[in-house]
């Protein structure tokens, strides 16, 4: 499996790579809240949410169009409740739906989008989550990809053969679970002689300066103004 | 199925996430306290187990295929706290990574899908596991799969998504089908799991507080069909209070008359969920005295 094109954007470099990892998830929270806190129908607003995620898009040298499909992932399920809401009758709410679940998912992709995964959630430690959910999550992170990849040699295996009925599918799941067990076991005796330690070090500590301050206030401020002026 | 972000009132999510972060707070320490160390690697890897297990399609008719969603697999393997934590990181993970769900409704889907999804896996399992353990597997599967869903057509509805009654029994009827083909793969992986190495699927621990699972369980069933009923049909209740309640009952609901009858809903199922809330806190204070009792 190709390694995802997210991890490639997060590792760039530009202004909004560089702020602290709490800076911004701070800033994407207070631009959700606006987002889903404005009025169906206020299409200024929803017009300036936008404007502002393009200029942050920018500013952080990722590609607008890649990243305006990639979070248009969300529009099939919006779609459906737009439609069921369109025919209740209402159709600015309907539009509302759409246009706010395209916007907050935009905006959660460019914060994965300048922030490698182990570096939010390092930022998401500091900021009292607790310990064993976010080595849990690093661990799956880290694993996803190797097993997912085994998952689809399996289908691809059976799809050459007859293809998966039910039967088989339940012996692949076994076998992958058995596969995943044993893989599990050999992760921790490596990460032991390796020195692990019970968490994940990091090359650079993180800080929070004042570039960072200055960022999340603007954020915080853009996203509010916004949510009150228009 | 995920709620992506801009479906769900402010009250709504904000609700749901004060309940969530309490719970998943509670149930990751739990799980600290109790698991080694090696075994944080394996919850990880089985999380990611889950997800390459979804690309696993097999037919169900003429054109549709299911895959396996995993709660009640993980409940049966790691038991309900670490299958939990798994299922908070898979939500985590999706929601963060690949935009499926949305963050402030972070906390919906973690209470639909992480709590309530595998406490409707983890009770029918432990309840009836002596009566007739393929029973209790699917059972186990089905339940599952219909809670998670059933919260989350109910917290759509509650946010004024508007769902016309004969969609809502459309959608229905999908989420038995898909629940009960949940049950069935569950129980053939299970068997598979188990004639590999009979240890991996754990048989729930001691029959002793059966009648508080019972208890629990009838819990869960009444408050997923209490919010659905409630969450469809507001005036058919509001009715029915005002035909049969007693004098006294009116004079709490006279000052909701300027608002209308939705937000006296609102109000009132935030009152319950404040409760809840109230209840964790309690929890997790009596838990902290006692974690400090042992260890003077």
């Amino acid at each position: 499996m190709h390694h995802v094109v997210v991890e490639r954007w997060s590792r760039g470099s530009s202004p909004l790579h560089a702020r602290d990892a709490r800076a911004k998830a701070g800033a994407l929270l207070a631009f959700l809240i606006a987002v889903s806190t404005t009025a169906p129908g206020a299409q200024a607003a929803f017009a300036a949410y936008a404007g502002l995620l393009a200029v942050a898009i920018l500013a952080a040298r990722l590609p607008l169009s890649a990243l305006a499909r990639r979070a248009a992932l969300v529009l099939p399920f919006s779609a459906t409740f737009a439609l069921l809401t369109w025919w209740a009758g209402d159709p600015v709410r309907a539009i509302a739906l759409a246009e706010r679940s395209f916007l907050c998912g935009l905006a959660a992709l460019l914060l994965i989008a300048t922030t490698p995964a182990n570096v939010l959630l390092h930022g998401l430690e500091s900021l009292g989550v607790p310990r064993a959910l976010i080595l849990v999550i690093q661990f799956l992170y880290r694993y996803l990809f190797v097993i997912s990849e085994q998952a689809q040699h399996m289908r691809l295996a059976a799809s050459s053969r007859q293809g998966l009925n039910f039967r088989a599918a339940a012996g692949a799941l076994s076998a992958l679970f058995a596969r995943s067990w044993e893989r599990a076991d050999g992760i921790y005796q490596a990460m032991l002689s390796r020195g692990f330690s019970g968490r994940f070090p990091m090359i650079s500590a993180a800080r929070f300066g004042a570039m960072d301050a200055a960022f999340l206030f603007v954020a915080i401020a853009t996203s509010a103004g916004i949510r009150l002026a228009l | 199925m995920h709620i992506p972000d801009g479906f769900l009132s402010p009250p709504v999510w904000g609700v749901f996430d004060a309940v969530a972060v309490p719970a998943v707070g509670l149930v990751a320490r739990r799980a600290q306290l109790q698991m080694e160390d090696r075994k944080i690697p394996l919850l990880g890897v089985m999380g990611a187990f889950v997800f390459a297990a979804q690309m696993i399609n097999f037919p169900v008719g003429p054109g549709t295929s299911g895959h396996l969603v995993g709660g009640a697999l993980l409940t049966i393997a790691l038991g309900p706290a670490a299958a939990s934590i798994v299922m908070t990181a898979i939500l985590a993970i999706q929601a963060l990574v690949f935009q499926d769900g949305g963050i402030l409704a972070l906390g919906a889907n973690i209470f639909n899908m992480a709590i309530a999804g595998v406490l409707a896996a983890y009770l029918p399992y432990r309840l009836w596991a002596n009566l007739s353990r393929p029973f209790a597997i699917f059972a186990a599967g089905v339940l599952s799969v219909m809670t998670s869903a059933c919260l989350a057509l109910a917290e759509l509805t509650i946010s004024g998504v508007p769902m016309p009654r004969r969609v809502l029994w459309m959608s229905m009827g999908l989420f038995l089908i898909s629940a009960v083909m949940e049950g069935a793969i569950t129980l053939a992986a299970v068997r598979a799991i188990e004639r590999l190495n009979p240890a991996w699927a754990r048989s729930p621990k001691g029959a002793g507080s059966r009648v508080v699972a019972a208890m629990a369980m009838g819990a869960v069933v009444l408050a997923v069909v209490g919010i659905l009923v409630a969450s469809t049909n507001p005036d058919g209740i509001q009715q029915l209070a005002a035909a049969h309640a007693p004098a006294w009952m009116h004079a709490p609901l006279a000052d909701y008359q300027v608002h209308g009858i939705e937000s006296a809903w609102l109000r009132r199922a935030a009152a319950g969920v404040a409760g809840l809330a109230l209840i964790y806190g309690v929890c997790i204070m009596t838990g902290k005295l006692i974690g400090k009792q042992r260890n003077a």
